[in-house]
């Protein structure tokens, strides 16, 4: 009901970032700066084109290998950090670098290791996903109150009830926003691996048009990727309601 | 029913030293009895009723219950806990049938007991509802609910209505009443309220801090089943405020020692 009542808000402003838009490029002007309604038909044209549908699909390969990755290790990582304070002392460090090294100086590292292939790509948006997964989801385990372990334990539950039927539950708001935030940084690894490493697909096709000072395009590409990005988010949130049974925003 | 010998706990305190939460602590709880416990907090009544429902271990001395010895935690004892303890995820039914569904009873013949046992403690009606939707006196209602619903021979109570209001808590204290008068169980019932303690139990352990030790047990000579009206009597009187006195003393002990 709050999403329903936020739509006219929302609305409003894209209205005004629109119109803003047109009045600023229409004024400045220039071969860079595209209008809001040029980059529209620029976008509504790339998306009849096979061009951007081939950098779409090799771009969301890295995406989802990468994602699936970053859930796949970080979840059960988080919630074993969160339930073991002691493994975290080895680890905290580890997660305080990955949260503060600049991404991109990763890069060369990562093609001087692996190549500039597809796995370069897959890793970069694990390594950019996995740190949001991995923190929230430890958030998750550690925010469960404790009295509600020792209250399993007193009617008898051994270690994998009080996982599944205290501990997990406990923790699925939390790991779920997890799971959201790392999508965002997920899109982010994505298009920066792109542009920075390996200049294919979405990427690729924006530092082509770059090239070939062609701003519509790519200001529409942008344009896709963003919805694409907020599409995911959409769907993590909605699942998030769904399995959670609570309202997130 | 419970018999506990030459128990002693230390844990290690903030400082790194030992503090000594339990000091050979000797009591017996007869079946059927309602044992009140009293005593200025941090002398151990915690503890004391964690180690006899199996949840922390005990450096020395040892607890048996109905004839066994306590190793950890067993179907014979259910807890009630003073912050509730509910699942919040969990509805009332859930909540109540938590304890059964832990010891593997089947999904429908769980939620029947479940049902049977919201009734009982005044909650039918409540049964989809999430704890967050329960005042505080609700919340432990599904408590009290969730633990008879296992059946228990002993039922251990870590001041369950501490965290309720006045008003509630007095019909609490007398739901409770009723339910022991009709099941008969062995209650082990921590408070920090002298009336309270007077009100429900058969005997009321005063225990001392620094270490944890059994000051005095004080035996409650007040008719059963016992009512509201007793707080007039003048023998309640007389032991609340022998109470009173005792817990003065202690508190004045301590502070001398410091
Ligand atoms: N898990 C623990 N770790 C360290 N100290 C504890 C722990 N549990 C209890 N204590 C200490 O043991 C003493 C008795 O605690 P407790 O049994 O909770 O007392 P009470 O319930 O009477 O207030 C206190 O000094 C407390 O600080
Ligand atoms: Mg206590």
């Amino acid at each position: 009901m709050t999403r329903r009542g936020h739509l006219p808000y929302q609305l409003l402003t894209f209205v005004i970032f629109a119109v803003s838009w047109e009045v600023y490029a229409r004024v400045r002007g220039g071969l860079l700066i595209p209008t809001f309604t040029e980059t529209v038909g620029a976008s509504v044209k790339l998306l009849g084109s096979a061009e951007l549908w081939q950098a779409l699909y090799a771009s969301n390969q890295a995406l989802v290998l990468g994602f699936a990755l970053a859930v796949g290790v970080g979840v059960p990582l988080g919630i074993v950090l969160g339930r073991f304070r002691t493994l975290e002392r080895f680890a905290d460090v580890y997660l305080n670098i990955l949260l503060v090294t600049p991404m991109a100086a990763i890069i060369p590292l990562l093609g001087m290791s692996v190549g500039y292939g597809l796995a370069a790509r897959v890793i970069l948006v694990a390594i950019f996903a996995i740190v949001m997964v991995v923190v929230n989801s430890r958030a998750g385990v550690r925010q469960v109150d404790p009295s509600l372990i020792e209250m399993a334990r007193s009617f008898g539950a051994n270690e994998r009830r009080i996982w599944t039927r205290v501990l997990l539950p406990g923790a699925l708001p939390a790991i779920m926003t997890g799971i959201r935030l790392g999508i965002g940084r997920a899109v982010t690894g994505m298009v920066l691996v792109e542009l920075l490493m390996v200049s294919t697909a979405l990427g690729g096709l924006m530092l082509e048009y770059r090239g070939l000072l062609k701003a519509p395009q790519l200001y529409a590409t942008i344009v896709i990727i963003l919805a694409e990005a907020l599409l995911l988010i959409s769907v993590a949130r909605w699942g998030e309601r769904k399995l959670t049974g609570r309202s997130v925003r | 029913m419970i018999e506990i010998r030459g128990l002693s706990k230390s844990f290690v305190g903030q400082d790194g030293g030992r503090v000594q939460a339990l000091s050979d602590v000797d009591l017996d709880v007869a079946e059927n009895e309602f044992l009140t416990v009293l005593g200025p907090s941090g002398c151990g009544k915690t503890t004391l009723l964690k180690a006899v429902a199996g949840l922390v271990p005990v450096d020395s001395g040892e607890i048996v219950v109905d004839g066994t010895k306590v190793r950890g935690p067993g179907p014979d004892r259910a807890m009630v806990f003073q912050n509730f303890a509910l699942l919040p995820w969990a509805t009332v039914l859930d909540n109540v049938a938590f304890g059964l569904e832990l010891r593997g009873v089947g999904r429908a013949e769980r939620q029947e007991r479940a049902r049977a046992l919201i009734a009982m403690v005044g909650l039918a009606g409540f049964e989809t509802k999430r704890p967050a939707e329960l005042s505080g006196g609700m919340q432990q209602r599904v408590g009290i609910a969730r633990a008879l619903a296992v059946q228990p021979r002993v039922l251990l109570m870590d001041e369950p209505f501490g965290a309720v209001d006045e008003q509630t808590r007095r019909l609490l204290q007398e739901e409770l009443l009723s339910i022991w008068e009709e099941s008969r169980l062995t209650v082990v019932f921590i408070t920090h309220s002298m009336e309270e303690a007077v009100l429900l139990g058969d005997r009321v352990v005063l225990m001392s801090a620094r270490p944890g030790q059994i000051a005095e047990i004080v035996p409650v000579p007040l008719e059963r089943p016992r009512a509201r009206s007793l707080e007039r009597s003048g023998k309640y009187a007389e032991i609340t405020a022998y109470l009173w006195d005792r817990l003065r003393d202690m508190h004045e002990e301590h502070r001398a020692a410091r």
